[in-house]
């Protein structure tokens, strides 16, 4: 009885080691092969690498671009994510604790766009966009984001600021704060978890959106970092090793925000 | 739990504007108005540098009789169907794992999570490397227990190359279903389980007749949820296979983006078509789901 037990519970650790190897090892795979060269990957493809080749890192930062992508990155997910919680936060507050005839009615209007296929959208933003000359422009890039994750934006924000008990908000108005007051200096400085929640999972989806940039960005100085690659992919498919230093550079952002948020981001994106 | 909910005597308008006006506003410009202009422009012809014409119900005929749409509909279907019951079986096998307090499970729960991060187009890079003929790690492995004769082009024959996408999606989704399937099985009562073990009940019996129909709602979401999601299914298509090779990939969503912006046809009418069906679609069966779960629920009480 000991003795299968014990078995059975080796038998169980393996099975999940060997799926540690097939959840992780592309990974671990594509970070060797950003360190080697493209003629050392075509003598042995699983190898780890001998010397650690950092300038390719240099190379793709600087002759490839990839320091452009990575900013205008940067520019469109910090602009959307702070507009978003600018206007999600207050619509948030608005919708959990002020009571007004079709208050519901408005919520479920934004949440149940959440389930659109973004087909539904991205022609006619296409169309939006080359009308008010906002095609192939970061800006424009930002204002169709602010407008598809608005809906998980506001469900969030919401659901909690509707958990915050109620005698908070009677004590502050007894003190005389307008409603501005309560929000900004009561509700939002409690919110911070959801806050921290939001301006996570935003990150995430943006940082690695394609669909939307793909077709509303046409030139290389505008590229985001995932059609960065998605060109790398097109261009150098023979010299893989820096199509892997390219891959990586795009990832190292979240890898770095994994190891000291991993528990808050599993979080988040669980939802 | 009585949550007390604010219900302030006066009715301040002003404030509620002030707080809801900009979302409402970028909802109406940045939802409702591009989804409607789409559903109009499905009744459109709009070409290049020429004025739209209205063509009623032209191109609606027309995608009916659309083999290669037909196809897509029928793969889109067979992905939403398998990849997700996939995806939670293993993720509920693997929360399991965990939930027996296996040495490193917080390790091991951080580190399977990782995929899901990783954004589409580094993931299609990784896994097109990894099903390459002459040194992808599958042929590489086929060969060196000796089964090359089975080594195939993954991507490159209709006949797998579906198959082997929906096996990337199921590594990349996999862990998220494992997540909250862990959570749900945490947020049992513990009473439970342990009468379960002074009974000795087996594992599998404590599985299948304790766990499973507690969590049974939450796999049963996560079904419906995977369902509706990957009825969307479009970046992992269109960066490995673009659809192809004969078709044998395309989905709604490739299928739509081709017809716009990558066939030299350059019509949005027609593909403003096809998505304005497929949000139906979706939508019906958001709306079938809801109705079912609604029943179910008063059936149970």
């Amino acid at each position: 009885m000991f003795m299968t037990r014990l078995i059975g519970r080796w038998a169980l650790f393996a099975l999940l080691v060997a799926y540690t190897v097939f959840a992780l090892g592309p990974v671990l795979w594509l970070a060797a092969m950003s360190l080697r060269t493209t003629a050392e990957i075509d003598l042995a493809h699983y190898a780890f690498p001998k010397t650690f080749h950092w300038w390719k890192f240099y190379l793709a930062w600087v002759d490839s671009n990839y320091r452009v992508y990575f900013w205008n990155s940067v520019i469109v997910v910090v602009s959307s994510v702070l507009v978003l919680l600018a206007i999600g936060g207050m619509a948030g507050y608005c919708l959990a604790r002020y009571q007004f005839r079709g208050n519901r009615a408005i919520f479920f209007a934004i949440f149940s766009t959440i389930m659109l296929p973004p087909q539904i959208t991205v022609i006619s933003f296409f169309q939006i966009l080359v009308e008010y000359r906002l095609f192939n422009t970061l800006a424009g890039l930002v204002i169709v984001y602010i407008g598809i994750q608005l809906p998980l934006t506001v469900h969030i924000l919401e659901s909690f600021f509707k958990r915050i008990p109620q005698e908070l908000f009677d004590a502050a108005r007894l003190d005389g704060y307008s409603d501005f007051a309560i929000y900004w200096r009561i509700a939002v400085p409690i919110a911070v978890p959801a806050i921290v929640t939001v301006v996570i999972v935003n990150f995430i989806l943006l940082w690695n959106e394609f669909l939307y940039a793909v077709v509303l960005i046409a030139n290389d100085e505008k590229r985001t970092l995932p059609l960065g690659v998605y060109k790398f992919m097109g261009d150098q498919f023979s010299d893989i090793g820096m199509v892997a230093t390219g891959a990586m550079i795009s990832i190292v952002p979240v890898v770095i925000a994994y190891a000291f948020f991993s528990e808050k981001i599993i979080q988040g994106m669980r939802g | 739990m009585s949550i007390s909910r604010h219900r302030h005597p006066s009715k301040n308008w002003l404030a509620i504007g002030l707080f809801l006006g900009p979302a409402l506003v970028a909802y109406l410009l940045l939802t409702v108005y591009p989804v409607l202009l789409t559903i109009f422009n499905s009744l459109l012809e709009i070409r290049p540098r020429e004025a739209p014409t209205f063509v009623g119900w032209r191109n609606y005929v027309a995608l009916a009789s659309d083999r290669t749409f037909w196809l897509a509909v029928k793969h889109t279907v067979l992905w939403a169907v398998v990849a997700p019951v996939l995806e939670v079986v293993i993720g509920l096998l693997l929360a399991l794992g965990l939930y027996a307090r296996v040495p490193f499970g917080r390790f091991l729960r951080v580190v399977w999570f990782s995929p899901v991060l990783i954004s589409y187009v580094v993931v299609a890079v990784m896994w097109s490397w990894l099903y390459n003929y002459d040194w992808g790690i599958l042929n590489h492995a086929l060969r060196t227990v000796g089964l090359g004769g089975l080594q195939r082009s993954w991507l490159g024959e209709p006949r797998f190359a579906l198959a082997a996408l929906i096996v990337v999606d199921v590594w990349k989704w996999t862990p998220f279903h494992m997540v909250v399937c862990l959570a749900a099985l945490q947020g049992l009562p513990r009473e439970v389980l342990e009468a379960a073990e002074l009974d000795t009940c087996g594992w599998f019996g404590k599985l299948r007749f304790i766990a499973a129909p507690m969590i049974a709602p939450t796999l049963l979401g996560l079904l419906v949820l995977g369902f509706i999601g990957k009825m969307k299914v479009f970046d992992l298509v269109w960066l490995m296979t673009q659809g192809g090779p004969l078709w044998s990939t395309e989905t709604v969503s490739t299928y739509v983006y081709k017809r716009a912006f990558d066939w030299n046809t350059f019509d949005l009418g027609y593909p403003s078509t096809i998505a304005t069906v497929w949000f139906v679609a979706i939508l019906a069966c958001v709306i079938l789901f809801t109705t079912i779960f609604r029943q179910r629920d008063t059936l149970e009480y």
